[in-house]
């Protein structure tokens, strides 16, 4: 290498740096501003209490501006309206009963999890506990008195990109944990079964406050289980599906149906199934729904989708439960709708 | 070897020197320039690599939605085809005597892939294409990048230059996800954001091997290579090696004790389970192991040289043992798992660059890469092969029996492969 060449190289390689720097500026001040968080302004109402009183949908907002992931509110009667906007940030959100379930995580070099059980009237904290891992799904009883969710545990799985979820029911008004699904005898067609590699997750609850169904992922199938707290039991009722959510009616589980699989990725349909019959019928919504689908009366049913490919910002769908019709927007930059149908207060009160 | 006086080897850490100093009518052997440089190309690159690989599953769950199953099955499949360009980069690499470029390729190829991420823009097809060639890239520049380093190194010295760059690597490995959750804090499910540093960081690697390593050529003594050096390097002259006794012996020894060897996922998952620590320190498992491997790396590289590459080999492979004995029997506390973590780096430490220095002097020059590529195909897919039967075992009969089948695998493994290597004792001691 001559003096000459070794100067040369040493410049070239002075730009090959410039460029990267150049490069990684850029992606940095791009990256904010297409962040959703810094993007956009203020389009929220305050919350009022007669908002609150009234029948309502409380969402995990998406849209671009500065409430984004903030717990936001709309009249059932006009979800198109702004939205009222909380001071509570979540990445997963639930309502019943005049209780919260607010699951958040605190990104950083070590992330953190935390759970937080809230006042549905005044959005205040009541309690909180840590979560085991990334947020996946939140439910609440209907009258308030249990809290479930679902987290991802990284490394959970033996392959080395495998997750795995734990799943867990809490008493809203103590914060006590009343059970991890993963800790019950599981039953099918009576004869009790277990394996590494069960999985449970989105658990949907009865009216008599120990009823609950959920999914049990095992390898790669799925099943639709019934659960009874008291006797810390639960029992497969049938193949094929997801993340089931009760009707308010108690006589139908909407859910989603995997379709495809193979190499593709994994595509969802929303279906509903009648539990007298055990029989399932595909709604007409026909996008990939991924989200815990919420009753939004006793003849539709709603769930949350992206707004294009990969975008941060999701809205919030209906579509009739019957089958046929279609699918209808009902609140633009929303995920995670619940409906609220009585008055917020808490119906259930610990004795 | 076994005689050379320790202060011979012990150079001070600061000489950095291509050319190795005289003192005392001893040579001192230093690591060479193109050492540290293929070093530096490492860090940064691993850096670049990491940074993308922490935040993989994330990307990969929430924003491409492809399930666990199906990324695992493509994953698979993956395996298979780099073991193939792993093979004919080696020979390109040999054939042409253009090991810089054959490994540039590759780097080149990973480094374009953190912008085809971006380009892609989550689509699952384009993605799994990506990390396609993305693994491809990797597959390609590992045997002909420790062969530049092999060929620059002094014989007495490939430990220790096999350990300086592995160190070097590790810096990157480690400093890779810190930057990428560090991002992703700032700017929450901006992946591309993380995508296009990365590959700045690559960028900046890439250019440091194509503007400053140089091959090297020809330095090899005639005698030590009767046959005609102008031959043409063919997949029968590489496959050819295996008639050295030497050469077989460590590539079977290496595969065999593959067989045994349980990955570091499930090392940490067993250690996680046993102690119920909270998932959010998981990172922190990997962290401390890497620690270990870059404090060790180096020295136990010089004490490969002095004591024999073989010895070191089968001692690190102990420290596994090791491993595998205080998850098995020992109630973890705190003790235990730094234990753990320190015994595990170790026998990163004295496996990974130093079988690379230990099979150099069995392989002829010019089929040194084509020869690095045949080790690593039968180690990678051995490890491969360990993984899926540690799993399978883990869900049919869970951990413990696992952890006890590898367990007693490994004490019988290590004994055989020592005498192995004894009956050849070139092997041992090269």
């Amino acid at each position: 290498m001559t003096a000459t060449s070794s100067r040369a190289r040493l410049v070239v390689f002075g730009a090959i740096v410039g460029v990267a720097l150049i490069v990684a500026v850029a992606a940095v001040v791009l990256g904010g501003g297409k962040d959703p968080v810094a993007a956009g302004g203020a389009r929220a109402v305050p919350v009022s209490r007669a908002l609150v009183d009234a029948p309502h949908i409380v969402f995990r907002d998406t849209a671009r501006g500065d409430a984004y992931g903030r717990v936001g509110i709309v009249p059932l009667s006009n979800p198109k309206a702004r939205p009222a906007i909380t001071g509570l940030t979540c990445d997963r959100v639930y309502v019943a009963g005049g209780r919260g379930l607010c699951l958040r995580a605190g990104r950083g070099v070590i992330t953190t999890y935390r759970g937080i059980i809230f006042d549905a009237r005044t959005f205040r904290e009541e309690r909180s506990f840590s979560l085991p891992g990334n947020p996946s799904r939140a439910r609440v009883s209907a009258d308030g008195k249990l809290v479930a969710y679902t987290v991802f545990v990284t490394g959970d799985g033996y392959n080395q990109i495998g997750f795995s979820t734990r799943t867990f029911i809490r008493d809203a008004a103590t914060g006590r944990e009343l059970a991890q699904l993963e800790r019950f005898t599981t039953r099918r067609d009576g004869r009790v079964i277990h394996a590494a590699n069960f999985n449970f997750w989105g658990v949907t609850f009865a009216r008599d406050d120990n009823t609950f169904y959920a999914t049990l992922g095992s390898g790669d199938k799925t099943y639709l289980v019934q659960g009874d707290i008291a006797r810390r039991e639960i029992k497969v009722l049938r193949e094929g599906v997801e993340c089931p959510s009760l009707s308010p009616d108690g006589t139908r589980i909407a859910f989603k149906q995997r379709e495809g699989g193979g190499v593709g990725p994994v595509h969802w349909r929303p279906a509903v199934l009648d539990l007298s019959t055990l029989r399932a019928r595909t709604l007409a919504e026909t996008r990939n729904v991924d989200d815990q689908i919420e009753w939004y009366d006793d003849d539709h049913v709603s769930y949350g989708l992206p707004e294009g490919p990969s975008s941060p910002v999701t809205d919030v769908w209906k579509v009739p439960a019957a089958g046929g019709g279609r699918p209808e927007r009902v609140i633009s930059g929303a995920w995670s709708p619940a409906v609220v149908r009585g008055p917020a207060t808490a119906t259930y009160q610990p004795t | 070897m076994r005689n050379v006086p320790a202060e011979v080897m012990a150079a001070p850490g600061g000489e950095v020197l291509a050319a190795p100093a005289v003192r005392s009518g001893r040579r001192r052997i230093a690591v060479s320039r193109t050492v540290i440089l293929l070093g530096l190309v490492s860090l940064f690159t691993d850096l670049s690599q990491e940074m993308v690989t922490a935040v993989l599953p994330l990307y990969l769950t929430y924003q491409v939605r492809l399930s666990p199953l199906q990324f695992g099955f493509i994953d698979g499949m993956y395996q298979g085809a780099t073991a193939l360009v792993r093979l004919l980069g080696g020979l390109l690499a040999d054939r042409k005597e253009r090991h810089k470029e054959v490994a540039a390729t590759g780097y080149g190829a990973s480094a374009l892939c953190k912008l085809g991420l971006v380009a892609v823009g989550g689509a699952w097809l384009g993605t799994t294409a990506v990390l396609l060639v993305d693994r491809l890239g990797k597959g390609i520049r590992t045997a002909p990048r420790d062969a530049l380093i092999s060929l620059d190194s002094e014989r007495a010295g490939l430990g220790r230059s096999f350990g300086v760059h592995r160190a070097l690597d590790t810096v990157g490995a480690m400093l890779g996800p810190l930057a990428a959750f560090v991002l992703l804090a700032q700017l929450p499910g901006q992946y591309n954001t993380v995508f296009l540093i990365s590959f700045s960081i690559a960028l900046i690697g890439l250019g440091i091997l194509i503007l400053f390593v140089e091959n090297r050529r020809n330095r090899e003594p005639i005698d030590a290579e009767p046959a005609a050096p102008k031959e043409h390097v063919t997949l029968r002259s590489a496959l050819g090696l295996f008639r050295i006794t030497r050469f077989r012996m460590i590539t079977l020894v290496g595969s065999g004790l593959g067989l045994l060897t349980i990955s570091d996922a499930f090392v940490y998952l067993v250690i996680q389970r046993q102690t119920h620590l909270d998932v959010k320190w998981f990172p922190l498992l990997f962290l401390g192991t890497a620690l270990a491997y870059l404090g060790f790396a180096v020295p136990i590289g010089r004490i490969a040289d002095r004591v024999g590459r073989g010895r070191v080999f089968l001692a690190g492979h102990l420290a596994l043992l090791g491993v595998y004995l205080v998850l098995r029997f020992v109630d973890l506390g705190a003790g235990a798992v730094l234990c753990t973590l320190l015994l595990f780096g170790l026998y990163y430490a004295s496996t990974d660059g130093v079988l690379m220095a230990l099979a150099s002097p069995t392989i002829p020059e010019r089929l040194r890469t084509s020869g690095f590529a045949l080790i690593t195909t039968g180690t990678a897919t051995t490890r491969f092969m360990s993984s899926v039967a540690f799993g399978a075992i883990w869900v049919a009969w869970g951990p413990q029996a696992a952890m006890l089948i590898f367990l007693i695998g490994l004490a019988v493994m290590v004994p055989a492969a020592a005498i192995a290597l004894r009956r050849h004792p070139e092997a041992a001691a090269a």
